[in-house]
């Protein structure tokens, strides 16, 4: 019986997690959109420089998804 | 007696064995980042900024002077940027520091020793703070950088990204401008002279704040004097 209580915790912890990750990933492409709607809207020297961090910030987002699926 | 043949001393009417060439017409004296096709009225427009302002120093400066590079969205075919205002760099200094606090945040907690976790998702929380320290940060520079305040040969313009996907573009006929405002108050905005500009307008949206602005007196001076130029020549059509 406490050994099933600990496996559901722990399956608990891990959807909420993976969850969270998932959640996580969005936020990061509305990042992105965001930052191309900005640059779209005002053209400055360094915009593509924004936009690669806001990728590289998705990027990071998705290894996040893949890590927590991995390593839980 | 050869007579002189200095041309400057020469009379009108006196010969001279070469042919006097008349001199080229003196060039219009313009600001070098002025550009070159301008309209004399905004030749003159921009010298009546770069005298109040000066010249930009960096791209990421908090005003940028007749921008080369920056544009944005609304701008008509025959409008220039005079000036693109963003909130002073001090106003950056509170977020920054959240940023390294929240950068050692992970270090100070690893010294708590109630604090245990499992191995692999003490990683993934770390992970997962270092990329929400990285978003926090982006989205506050995002705000300061795209939030600008534009001043251009018709209008004045504000640009807002409040939050994550909603802007708000505000706008004045600089001939419409009614009054002109400037406050600086507190210790930070004195020390640093930086502050708020109040620009009344008779447009639909009556008042346009520049907020937290670099040198404010600068920028009512700008106004003032960009305002009393669009009067004038709105009898004429307006600014080119």
């Amino acid at each position: 019986m406490l050994q099933n209580i600990g496996l559901y915790l722990y399956l608990f912890q891990k959807l909420a997690v993976v969850l969270g990750t998932i959640l996580y990933l969005v936020f990061g492409v509305i990042i992105v959109k965001q930052t191309s709607t900005m640059t779209k809207n005002i053209n400055d020297k360094f915009n593509f420089v924004l936009i690669a961090f806001a990728y590289l910030h998705l990027a990071f987002s998705v290894f996040l998804v893949f890590l927590t699926l991995v390593m839980l | 007696m050869p007579r002189i043949k200095d041309v400057d001393t020469v009379a009108p009417d006196d010969q001279t064995t070469a042919p006097v060439t008349p001199k080229p017409p003196k060039k219009p004296v313009t600001t070098p980042n002025a550009p070159a096709d301008v309209a004399p009225d905004i030749a003159s427009l921009s010298d009546t900024v770069y005298n109040i302002f000066g010249h930009t120093k960096h791209s990421f400066s908090s005003s940028l002077i007749m921008p080369k590079v920056f544009n944005f969205t609304e701008k008509d075919d025959d409008e220039t940027i005079l000036l693109a205002l963003r909130s002073h760099w001090f106003t950056n200094v509170p977020w920054i520091i959240s940023l390294i606090v929240m950068l050692f945040v992970p270090t100070l907690i690893g010294f708590v020793p109630t604090f245990s976790l499992a191995f692999n998702l003490k990683i993934i929380i770390t992970f997962a703070w270092y990329l929400i320290t990285f978003a926090y940060s982006f989205e506050q520079f995002l705000s300061w950088y795209f939030d600008v305040y534009i001043v251009t040969n018709h209008r004045v313009i504000d640009i807002d990204f409040n939050n994550l996907l909603d802007k708000k573009f505000s706008e004045a006929d600089l001939a419409r401008i009614q009054d002109v405002t400037s406050r600086v108050s507190g210790v930070s905005q004195t020390i640093f002279n930086y502050g708020t500009v109040l620009i009344q307008t008779a447009a639909e949206k009556n008042q346009i704040i520049f907020d937290k602005v670099p040198n404010p007196e600068k920028i009512v001076k700008v106004l003032q004097d960009l305002r009393h130029i669009a009067e004038k020549d709105s009898t004429n059509g307006g600014l080119e």
